[in-house]
């Protein structure tokens, strides 16, 4: 009995859930509910699919390497039983799970404040490049000239403007 | 190492039907249907490839058999004398270097005649060299009708010859004709040769195979040996010579004592001491044969010294004790059979062991051999007892005690027997600690395999993994310290300013989608020219009023350029910049006439007749400049319409027949004479 990952989007796949193809080559490939099945059965690629979880580690929206995930690797080589490393894996597993959530959390943090600051600096080059869209550059060159004549132009401007945004 | 067998020859047709062959295969292989009215240059190809065609076949059929004979020089010298005996070396290599004469006189005439069809300028032209180069092709071959015949005799009697390997085991029973040789060859093989008490009953060599030590021996019935010089030997007698020559066989030569066979005995040994050159070096055994009609002590002390003379002959031959060298048998009665048998392949092995030692490949073998003598090592005085570990001692001591091992089956029968009794797999289970046999492993814990985490030396890799989680949280704080500080965020008439500019973009795209979409598949406009109902001066004022620029000075300059209705008339006819120059042109004709009256240059026009082209001005909203460039637009539309002969239908420079039928030809009826004349 084991939780196995979804060959598609990499979701856990509980025992009695899900269905198993195997190929003529004893592959199996196992998924989690029928959606990922038609997927494959449609020969799509699950790093192209935006909703899987290969897609999201390859695009880095996700953790994708990491030591945690080194530590909770399958496999292939039978420890024999000893009840004491039982004990302290059982202990590891919530470690290793808490420390790797803290981690994917400040990944989704970093991401959120980069595209943040990728967003600002992309507002501020549209107002430098296209203000003349609401204002004539001459407007603006008089009004780096003279303050008494720019106060006047502005008004009427922002004046302009407002009438423009009721239509 | 090549096999002599003859018989894959393919068959070598006469000259006749190889022709027919040869060009019954290019009609079948090569198009047959060529017209008249093809390109010159197809009709060439078509016949070039007919005789190229023919020169191939008649190429790779010689070669075929070029290749198929074997060569006199190539094959083994029993086999290359054996073919100059029986076909006559000199006539074989002409008849094949005739063919491969005619070979190479083909394809130089097949090249002479393809260069001629090249330039050949007409159908008939190419066909008739065509004919003349499979002409000559035949012609040629025709002439090798003598050697394809005797080709084929060879090959026939090649595919016959018995196939004998001259390197292998061989026995050689030779003789005086009517001596007991076949009947030996079928008493020793399962071969069934032809025994008759005539001379020459065999006539050519015949092989047959037996077993001896599990190895495969070849006996070789050889036609009788008369006494005489070799020049005057005949076919049948040369095949037994050659065989004698040429092979490395345990030569078993037959005396007959009882001499029915017709020659005495002392014409046997005289036979015997005159081919002795040819047994040097050979196993030779003296073999009397028939001692059931005459046994060997009847014979008389003459005859007694011509055995011993040739026994003594044949030992110094082949190196071996004269002793051993004469024996005696009967094929009639099967006795001494085996016994010549087993001294024959005896001999011969032994003499083929010596050759081989005595050989260089000897030393080949013995490069590639080692045989080990372990030598006892230096303290081998000290005894090597063998070790019993004191755990199987104990098992064993207890067993002599008579205590019996308590085995599962024991535990089954107490427990209700089979089908009952379930055996316990987890008592034997081999752990550190015995009590945790029993316990039950966690499979699954929070969502994770506990199997995917067992790690013997997870202590160790968690404690690193806790360190580098207090690095990577501190790293991560000040990453995001200083993110926090790089960015300035936007003011509040600036957040207002962006979505002014993001709605203006939205306005702009959305209009020109529209005008797109309405533009369909018309010309567009350019602005230019477009209509000037929306170009007001309120719109200008409006319009850029929103940017911030201020209009009232623009405005003043346009209301101080524009124009009353009143001046307009007036001052039309100088203004119009289109027609100034005609105007020149009526002033210098007509003096003070009204201008507007003439209209053309050239007189020779009439003036009542409609102009082609207008010379009004074009209407302000067409978007065409002036008259000349209105009536250039109207050319060019015309010349648009014009409907070319695009789908070339007959048109009037063709040649046409009016009527199909005329009436007058094929109505009325007919009276005397014939249907075409009326
Ligand atoms: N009495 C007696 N006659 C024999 C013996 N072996 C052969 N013959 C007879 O001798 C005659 C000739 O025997 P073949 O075996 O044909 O002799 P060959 O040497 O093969 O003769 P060619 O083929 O003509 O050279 C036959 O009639 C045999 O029956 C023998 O051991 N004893
Ligand atoms: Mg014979």
């Amino acid at each position: 009995m084991r939780i196995d990952k979804c060959w598609f989007c990499s979701s856990a796949i509980y025992p009695g859930h899900g269905i198993t193809f195997v190929r003529n080559d004893a592959t199996a490939f196992k998924f989690c509910r029928s959606k990922c099945h038609k997927n494959f059965k449609m020969k799509r690629n699950p790093r192209k699919v935006r909703w899987t979880k290969a897609y999201r580690k390859l695009a880095g929206k996700e953790l994708a390497e990491d030591a945690t995930f080194e530590m909770e690797r399958r496999r292939n080589r039978p420890e024999k039983y000893d009840r004491e490393l039982v004990k302290k894996t059982v202990q590891a597993v919530e470690k290793i799970s808490g420390i790797r959530k803290k981690r994917q959390d400040r990944h989704h943090e970093r991401r959120m404040a980069r595209a943040k600051a990728g967003q600002v600096a992309q507002d501020k080059a549209a107002l430098e490049q296209q203000i003349h869209l609401i204002r004539a550059p001459a407007s603006l060159r008089a009004k780096a000239k003279d303050a008494p004549a720019k106060e006047k132009v502005k008004v009427a401007a922002e004046q302009r403007a407002g009438d423009a945004m009721q239509e | 190492m090549p096999t002599y067998n003859f018989k894959s020859i393919q068959v070598v047709p006469p000259a006749k039907d190889f022709i027919d062959i040869v060009l019954s295969k290019t009609q079948r292989q090569t198009p047959t249907v060529v017209h008249n009215g093809w390109q010159i240059t197809r009709i060439r190809s078509f016949y070039m490839r007919k005789v190229k065609h023919t020169q191939t076949t008649w190429h790779d059929k010689l070669t075929q058999i070029l290749d198929d004979f074997p060569k006199v020089e190539d094959i083994h010298p029993f086999y290359g004398d054996l073919l100059n005996v029986l076909y006559d070396r000199d006539h074989y290599k002409l008849a094949l270097g005739q063919l491969n004469t005619a070979r190479n006189l083909i394809d130089k005439l097949a090249q002479d005649y393809i260069r001629l069809v090249k330039y050949g300028d007409s159908l008939y032209r190419c066909k008739e060299l065509k004919r003349a180069a499979l002409g000559r092709m035949c012609t040629l071959m025709k002439k090798q009708d003598a050697s394809l015949k005797y080709l084929e005799q060879v090959r026939q009697h090649m595919s016959r010859l018995p196939s004998i390997d001259p390197a292998g085991r061989s026995l050689l029973l030779c003789g005086y004709p009517n001596v007991g040789k076949s009947s030996l060859m079928n008493r020793l093989t399962r071969a069934d040769v032809e025994v008759q008490p005539y001379a020459f009953t065999t006539k050519a060599l015949y092989v047959g195979h037996l077993d001896y030590k599990y190895l495969r021996w070849q006996v070789l019935d050889t036609p009788g040996i008369l006494d005489r010089p070799l020049e005057e030997r005949n076919t049948i007698e040369m095949q037994s010579v050659t065989a004698l020559a040429h092979l490395r066989a345990s030569v078993l030569y037959l005396v007959d004592v009882s001499e029915q066979c017709g020659y005495t005995l002392a014409q046997q040994a005289a036979l015997f001491h005159s081919i002795k050159p040819l047994f040097t070096g050979k196993p030779v055994i003296v073999v009397a044969n028939k001692v059931d009609a005459r046994p060997l002590d009847n014979l008389g002390p003459e005859e007694q010294a011509l055995m011993q003379g040739m026994a003594s002959e044949a030992a110094r031959a082949s190196g071996a004790d004269p002793a051993d060298c004469l024996m005696s048998m009967s094929a009639l009665s099967e006795t001494g059979i085996a016994e010549v048998k087993t001294a024959a392949c005896e001999r011969l092995l032994a003499h083929r062991v010596e050759a081989k030692v005595a050989g260089k490949r000897i030393t080949d073998v013995l490069n590639r051999m080692h045989v080990a003598l372990p030598k006892p090592r230096a303290g081998a005085a000290k005894p090597r007892p063998p070790v019993i570990p004191p755990g199987v001692a104990e098992a064993r001591a207890r067993r002599d005690a008579g205590e019996k091992r308590r085995t599962e089956r024991d535990a089954q029968e107490e427990a209700g027997g089979a089908g009952v009794y379930s055996a316990d797999m987890r008592k034997q289970y081999d752990l550190k600690d015995p009590a945790w046999r029993y316990d039950i492993m966690p499979e699954i814990f929070e969502g994770h395999n506990i199997a995917d985490f067992v790690d013997p030396d997870i202590d160790a890799k968690l404690a690193e993994l806790e360190r580098e989680e207090e690095e990577l949280a501190a790293a991560h704080d000040a990453e995001m310290a200083a993110l926090a500080e790089g960015v300035e965020e936007l003011g509040s008439d600036e957040e207002a300013d962006l979505a002014a500019i993001r709605k203006k973009k939205k306005e702009l795209v959305t209009a020109h989608r529209i005008r797109k979409a309405a533009a369909g598949n018309r010309p567009v406009m350019p602005a230019k020219h477009g209509s000037r109902g929306d170009k007001t001066v309120g719109r200008m004022r409006e319009s850029l009023g929103a940017l911030g620029i201020d209009t009232s000075a623009a405005e003043a300059r346009l209301r101080s350029e524009s124009r009353g209705r009143k001046r307009a008339r007036s001052a039309a006819r100088g203004g119009e910049g289109g027609d100034s120059e005609m105007a020149d042109a009526d002033g210098g004709a007509a003096g003070g006439a009204p201008a507007k009256k003439r209209v053309h240059s050239s007189k020779s026009r009439s003036m009542s007749r409609g102009r082609a082209l207008s010379t009004a001005p074009p209407t302000p909203s067409s978007g065409l400049k002036d008259a000349a460039q209105r009536n250039k637009a109207v050319k060019m539309a015309d010349r648009g319409q014009r409907l070319r002969n695009k789908a070339a239908r007959a048109g009037e420079g063709d040649r046409v027949i009016q009527t199909k039928m005329p009436k007058h030809l094929f109505s009325g009826k007919r009276g005397m004479g014939k249907t075409d004349r009326r």
